[in-house]
């Protein structure tokens, strides 16, 4: 069944294939050290691909794929996550801005188990509206324990003033009210329009044979073909920001907390590996430049940043959880006045070679284990392709001071950046 | 390509004692070039002084705060530069070490551990940054509702001189605020030894290159005598209790259900114990309190029940589900349901066996990477089960039969006198 695919490259240890019939796109990533594998598929659909009226509805989905299929069911005996555990699996699914994927890392005698289960629910899911009922007060009170976190919620308001016209303006859980309305019609449309072989990546990584893996997913997956429709694409484009938005969040809460946000490019942008330096040098442990300005000096208890790689341009984020009695425009400029720094001066060889060796050390730590892999494969199918994964130490070694100077001059700027504070209330 | 190694970790795993009490377990891996190092030294919350929480926290944290040798900076300046983390966390016996590095760096983060664990300076800036640091961090703690919900059972279940027991905020910050230099000093001097140290390395390593390392960087340690542990057993509450803990703008309530477990690693039933909790809590997708009330109700996001803390201790046993404020009473009320109806009914057979393969399958997934492996060898060996126990495991698990559990099931769970606490937007 092997000769059912078509090889297209072998690349630093990874091979990918496509699967004919069906174009499926197939990676395997063979390192037998412990008797472990993990498989992933990754669909290429996310909340990106919602707009108001079913904001949260890949991720409702997302859960309504573990309600079964009539192979793997509850009164079958045959429960998706109880089959799954049974085997010791670690296993679940998560949505993110530009992807959504299912994963389990186990025992590597159950391989097939995984790819006929994958499989399975890639077609055949029920998505009942029984289900639906259900489970959308599941994901609800998923919603409520996000809201007790004044930081997750100053995140989903930046991200919302920050993006008015992309849907990287609501967050993947979705709006409240969406999640209560959507009706399961809408949810199946969903299934049907993106849940097909040729929309996905199906990963495994550890210890199994290449031979058996091929043969394997061409049994299983080997059956589904192609969506009848062109995958559908997105093309909401977020004009520039053209000026500072700040706002305020204010509810019950202990400290004080503000982000940043400026926009950057999508992953695919060459500034990318540049900003991933950045984010280290700014926030990457006790040295860190930022650490040093806020956290050494006794202004905030955290601080961190991320530079976001999404398929459409995203954010690179600032957010500092501030000490008490510490002013949030206080805590702010000594922010700024770091990032500034960054536009005047370049930094040292050193701190350079430092923030590119904590990259290059943590994707060798990823490779510890098969999930670590198949997860980071993943994410670069979602927002690239996976060589962009591959081959990112070695544009991470190409990064210059110059670069880092120009890169923050360029994005980190009064008009691109959206700045929020939550400000605990006082006690009524 | 190399095929996996199958051979036993007994036979792939050095272990020696030193002269001064280190335990050294090595296991060679060279799937990849990175090394982890897991251990424990017994110097946590359990040897506080009377009336004292957070001194042994603050000790573990200011290990990595200067030496006599290096400040803070130069120590973090040397492992940021090649990606390196040592990092000490205090728990309620022990101060756990992990760290993580590539393996050409190993030397030096083994000589850095050293360092942090023989000559730590305690300079007093440090210790009052860490002290306003810590002191914040409870305040933000005191938003959590799960937090606020377990630290209120605690504080029901546990007499305070009972290491489980957590008291109020306001008592941890004045605690922290009187801490000197001098406090941290005596605790170091006191408890932080070679005798109680457990190191165990995996990864990319020459197993006689590591020993070599150990005793040329801590062979010559002495330090603090091993102390006893001698905590006596933790009765079950006479009654059922409810507890309100308000917390204002809270979408989410969390409530937990608990008791004393009476169950440390040592109990010969300790297994069994494990088994009967996972058929009904373990998983919140697949288990009984998750087949029902996430599952069929859906009333939460997460219900799990679990020891929470049973090892060298008794910790709480604890069954924990969020939910919104609407739901709390039906959910209160299923979860119990669901107690009764499984100590009343015990395991099903079938039950038994799914049980017995996931745990065993969970193992092997979780000996996937140098971490795992290290931190499972670390804990067989600070509970006495030799390395073999990773080997006998599953032949242990799938020697357990129904009476058994049933049996552990009776005598563990006791939800006719847990206290129940609600934490959020409720009253």
């Amino acid at each position: 069944m092997a000769d059912a695919f078509t090889k297209i490259t072998d690349y630093e240890g990874i091979q990918e294939y496509r699967l004919d019939c069906n174009q499926m796109k197939v990676l395997l990533a063979p390192r037998r050290a412990a008797p472990v594998v993990a498989f992933m598929v990754v669909y290429r659909v996310g909340s990106r691909n919602e707009a108001v009226g079913h904001t949260g509805a890949t991720h409702l989905l997302e859960h309504l794929m573990f309600k079964g299929t009539p192979t793997f069911n509850k009164h079958a005996g045959r429960q998706i996550a109880a089959t799954l555990q049974k085997y010791g699996a670690v296993f679940n699914a998560d949505t993110w801005n530009d992807r959504t994927r299912y994963y389990e890392m186990l025992p590597s005698d159950q391989l097939e188990l995984a790819i006929h289960l994958e499989a399975d629910r890639m077609r055949n899911s029920f998505i009942a509206d029984e289900d639906r009922q259900a489970e959308m007060t599941v994901v609800r009170n998923e919603l409520e324990r996000g809201e007790n976190d004044p930081g997750r919620i100053l995140d989903e308001r930046l991200w919302a003033a920050a993006f008015r016209e992309h849907p990287y303006h609501h967050p993947t859980i979705g709006w409240r009210s969406d999640v209560e309305g959507v009706p399961t019609w809408r949810l199946k449309e969903f299934y049907d329009t993106y849940y097909h072989p040729n929309n996905a990546t199906a990963i495994v990584a550890g210890d199994f044979e290449e031979h058996t893996a091929l043969t394997l997913i061409a049994k299983h997956f080997g059956k589904i073909p192609a969506s009848p429709h062109p995958i559908p694409l997105i093309y909401t484009v977020e004009p520039p920001q053209e000026g500072e938005i700040r706002f305020i969040l204010r509810r019950a809460g202990q400290l004080g907390i503000i982000e940043i946000g400026w926009h950057t490019p999508q992953a695919r942008h060459p500034d990318t590996p540049v900003l991933a330096v950045l984010d280290m040098i700014l926030s990457a442990g006790v040295t860190s430049r930022l650490y040093q300005a806020l956290v050494e000096t006794q202004m905030a208890i955290s601080v961190d940043t991320q530079a976001y790689q999404f398929l459409d341009p995203g954010l690179f984020t600032l957010t500092a959880v501030l000490r008490p009695g510490i002013k949030h425009a206080e805590a702010e400029a000594a922010a700024l006045e770091e990032i500034e720094k960054l536009k005047t001066e370049e930094v040292s060889d050193r701190e350079l070679q430092k923030a590119k060796n904590i990259i290059t050390a943590q994707l060798i730590y990823l490779r510890d284990s098969p999930f670590g892999v198949v997860s980071a494969m993943a994410e670069a199918e979602a927002v690239a392709d996976w060589k962009f994964y591959v081959d990112l130490p070695k544009k991470i070694e190409q990064v210059t001071a110059a670069d880092i100077r120009r890169v923050v001059i360029q994005y980190f700027t009064a008009d691109n950046r959206t700045v929020g504070y939550f400000i605990p209330k006082e006690e009524e | 390509m190399k095929a996996v190694n199958s051979r036993s970790f007994a036979a792939r795993t050095s272990r020696e004692v030193l002269p001064n009490g280190i335990r050294l377990l090595v296991l060679e891996n060279r799937a990849n070039p990175t090394v982890s190092i897991s251990g424990y030294l017994l110097a946590g919350a359990y040897f506080n002084p009377p009336d004292k929480y957070l001194l042994s926290r603050l000790t573990a944290d200011m290990l990595s705060k200067g030496t006599a040798q290096r400040s803070k900076l130069e120590i973090a300046e040397a492992l940021e530069s090649i990606g390196a983390h040592i990092s000490f966390s205090s728990n309620t016996f022990t101060v756990s070490i992990s760290t993580q590095s590539l393996s050409k760096d190993f030397s030096t983060v083994l000589r850095s551990l050293a360092e942090e664990l023989r000559e730590p300076s305690f300079p007093a800036d440090e210790l009052d940054k860490l002290k306003q640091r810590l002191i914040a961090s409870i305040k933000h703690n005191q938003e959590e509702t799960r937090l606020r919900a377990i630290e209120r059972l605690t504080q029901v279940i546990y007499p305070p001189n009972n290491p489980f027991y957590q008291p109020p905020a306001d008592h941890l910050i004045s605690e922290v605020e009187a801490t000197t230099p001098d406090d941290v000093k005596q605790f170091y001097q006191h408890r932080y030894g070679a005798a109680s140290l457990i190191l165990v390395v995996v990864g990319d390593v020459d197993t006689a290159e590591v020993h070599r390392l150990v005793v040329e960087t801590l062979g010559d340690w002495q330090g603090a005598p091993a102390s006893p542990i001698n905590l006596p057993e933790t009765p079950l509450q006479a009654e059922p209790r409810r507890e309100l803990v308000y917390l204002r703008d809270k979408a989410n309530v969390d409530v937990v259900i608990g008791h004393a477990s009476r169950l440390r690693r040592a109990n010969p039933d300790y297994l069994a114990a494990i088994i009967a909790n996972r058929a009904l809590g373990q998983s919140t997708l697949s288990s009984r309190l998750g087949l029902k009330v996430r599952d069929e109700l859906g009333l939460t996001y997460g219900i799990n029940s679990f020891y929470a803390d049973s090892g060298l201790g008794d910790g709480p046993y604890l069954i924990t589900v969020t939910v919104a404020p609407t739901n709390v009473e039906r959910a209160i009320e299923a979860t119990r349901q669901i107690v009764e109806e499984y100590i009343a009914g015990g395991i099903r057979e079938e039950e038994l066996k799914d049980e017995q393969s996931s745990i065993i399958g969970s193992f092997k997934v979780g000996l996937a990477t140098n971490a795992g492996m290290a931190s499972q060898l670390a804990s067989a060996e600070l509970h006495n089960l030799g390395v073999s126990h990773l080997d006998n495991f599953p032949d242990l698990i799938m020697a357990l039969t129904k009476p058994e559990v049933d049996a552990a099931i009776t005598k563990y769970l006791h939800p006719e006198c847990a206290t129940t606490v609600i934490a959020g937007t409720y009253a």
